[in-house]
């Protein structure tokens, strides 16, 4: 991807050196001629060179610069490089690369200030590595690139040169799941079935019946009891797993992917990692994102479909939506849906939906994505000790909001990366098994 | 003082390093007068420093050329015999002054100067001071000859013809 040059208005200027060597060097020959002092010759020798040899390598050619980004998208940690062009620049010695600081990116060499000489009049200047260290479409690349004509007589620019959008996935984290979905109903997947047919896992052995396959008779059993007997299997089928991302409000400081997270980072990086697990195993998936932007992307399977939702987690931006705050949220969950909600449960709609959903038998698995050291944002002028007192009455309601949860038969979990939801799924699919009485 | 400390704070090491010769510079230009029969005052050494200081600060500003005219307005009036061979350090303190600061502008107070940079400018420096012990030589072997006629006149000219072509140059 190609930056264009825009430097309409650079032009080459004389530095504050070529003035003051030349100043100098008038200012020591007047005054030598003026009070008869040599020694004030002596001093404006080298003023005098500089001038003129900074006047005498005065360039005529305006360079033009050209910048292009290798990646337009990333996963957060990883890297691509910023390359600049120059043609033209037959006049120019040396090469200067500014670099603006956006937040949550992390240049090289030295934070994106670089410079080089030159080889030539055409060719390619320093480069810059940067590094996105935070999910979310980052504007990247914004510097000021200026040229310096031999022997500093002449400056070419700073030139402003504009970025460009980086959108920054969300870190691949290692997330592996042994666990088996609760319902699944579909067709062709991994997870096992409760009712039989051609999978891989031993339901029982029964006695065989027209239309069996003679690779299913277990000789064995059928010679003990001198009656044919087959090995019968459960189906394997995929299920649907809907992602719900709340994003309503970011709790917590964010220090990128090497510090701290906050409550939008794990959720996000938790959706991502369940998301790329449950494509990677044929199931069908679909997020939800409740949040300013309310985000949705419908059920599909395949790598493209994940980047799709990997794309759209990316673009995710906190801030409170009318829908939630009334308390009406619709989902449109169907049946043999895993419900898979990342929240740091502060918000009562996100709790609502939750306990409806569970009532309705839908297994809903909620991950609680608060940080531990969470401190609330305070605006300036508020009393520190009534903002406390406030957020201690807030995490005493999601205590009690979790609690609920639990005794519906709602799990909640912490997200702790590989293996967190594994314990429950599969509690989930052991309930899913029994006989139950729904609420409709 | 919290300002200027976290602006210091901010420099590169590089940068440090050239606005200490940036400082260094002009002081010992003048200080090199002592030796030649003259040392500065208290104020005058008070107005270099404060004036060098303001430099090193800012050395894209037009403080650089002040410090220039004060240092060679000592040299000019201070002294019976400008000539002393102090005049070499002097001039030397300046050169290093002025590519220091020509080298601090190359790019951004924060970013490292280029070491290839460096190297470039200490050749060019050297050659530059080439010229200054001819020049002081040429000087003292003319000393005391009788002044030819109409000297003044041509180098009033040659120095008002390098004047008219420098301003043509910049504009």
């Amino acid at each position: 991807m190609t930056q264009p040059v825009t430097h309409g208005d650079a032009v080459w200027r004389p530095t504050a050196a070529l003035g003051r060597a030349v100043f100098t060097a008038a200012v020591a020959v007047a005054g030598a001629l003026l009070v008869g002092e040599p020694a004030l010759v002596v001093l404006a020798v080298p003023f005098i060179a500089l001038a003129a040899l900074g006047l005498l390598h005065r360039p005529t050619q305006a360079p033009r610069l050209t910048t292009h980004l290798d990646h337009t998208s990333l996963h957060e940690g990883q890297g691509t490089t910023s390359r600049l062009t120059v043609a033209d620049a037959g006049d120019a010695e040396y090469l200067t690369r500014a670099s603006g600081r956006p937040p949550y990116v992390v240049m090289r060499p030295h934070a994106g200030q670089v410079g080089a000489l030159l080889s030539g009049p055409d060719g390619a200047g320093p480069t810059v590595e940067i590094s996105p260290r935070r999910w979310g479409l980052r504007f990247v690349g914004q510097e000021k690139v200026a040229l310096m004509s031999r022997w500093a007589g002449f400056r070419f620019g700073p030139v402003p040169l504009g970025g460009q959008h980086l959108r920054v996935l969300p870190m691949a984290a290692v997330y592996d799941s042994r666990a088996d979905a609760p319902q699944p109903v579909g067709l062709v997947g991994a997870h096992r079935s409760q009712r039989p047919g051609s999978g891989t896992e031993l339901a029982g052995i029964r006695p065989f019946t027209p239309g069996d396959r003679l690779r299913r008779v277990n000789w064995r059993v059928s010679l003990r009891t001198r009656e044919l007997h087959v090995v019968s299997t459960r189906a394997e089928e995929d299920t649907a797993v809907l992602l719900v991302v709340d994003a309503l409000a970011d709790h917590g400081a964010s220090g990128g992917v090497d510090g701290a997270a906050s409550s939008l980072d794990l959720s996000v990086r938790a959706a991502s990692a369940v998301a790329e697990h449950h494509v990677r195993s044929g199931d069908r998936v679909a997020l939800r994102v409740v949040g300013r932007g309310r985000e949705l992307v419908g059920y599909g399977t395949g790598a493209r479909h994940l980047r799709r939702i990997q794309h759209t987690l990316a673009g995710i931006r906190s801030g409170e939506v009318a829908e939630a705050e009334a308390g009406v949220l619709q989902l449109g969950v169907t049946g043999g849906t895993v419900v898979v909600v990342l929240s740091p449960m502060l918000a009562e709609s996100i709790g609502a939906v939750a306990a409806t959903l569970t009532r309705r038998g839908v297994p809903v698995l909620v991950v609680d994505t608060l940080p531990g050291d969470v401190r609330p944002g305070v605006a300036p002028g508020t009393d520190p000790d009534l903002a406390s007192l406030a957020w201690r009455m807030r995490t005493l309601e999601r205590t009690a909001v979790l609690q609920r949860l639990a005794a519906l038969g709602c799990p909640v979990v912490p997200w702790r990366g590989p293996g967190t939801i594994d314990d429950v799924l599969r509690r989930l699919a052991r309930r899913a098994a029994q006989p139950r009485v729904v609420a409709r | 003082m919290n300002g200027l400390l976290s602006a210091v704070t901010e420099l590169s090491r590089s940068q440090l390093v050239l606005r200490v010769l940036i400082f260094l510079g002009p002081v010992v230009a003048v200080l090199a007068a002592g030796p030649a029969g003259r040392w500065p005052t208290w104020w005058v050494a008070l107005g270099i420093v404060v004036l060098a200081g303001a430099f090193a600060a800012m050395p894209e500003s037009a403080v650089g050329a002040a410090v220039m005219l004060a240092v060679l307005a000592w040299w000019a009036g201070a002294l019976d015999d400008g000539l002393h061979p102090a005049v070499l350090v002097a001039a030397t303190g300046l050169l290093v002054a002025h590519l220091a600061a020509l080298l601090a502008g190359y790019g951004p107070d924060r970013m490292p100067v280029d070491p290839a940079l460096v190297r470039l400018w200490v050749r060019r420096g050297a050659l530059l001071l080439l010229g200054v012990p001819l020049v002081w030589g040429l000087a003292l072997a003319l000393r005391g000859q009788p002044e030819q006629p109409g000297i003044w006149v041509v180098g009033v000219m040659a120095g008002l013809v390098a004047t008219v072509a420098a301003a043509v140059a910049l504009t």
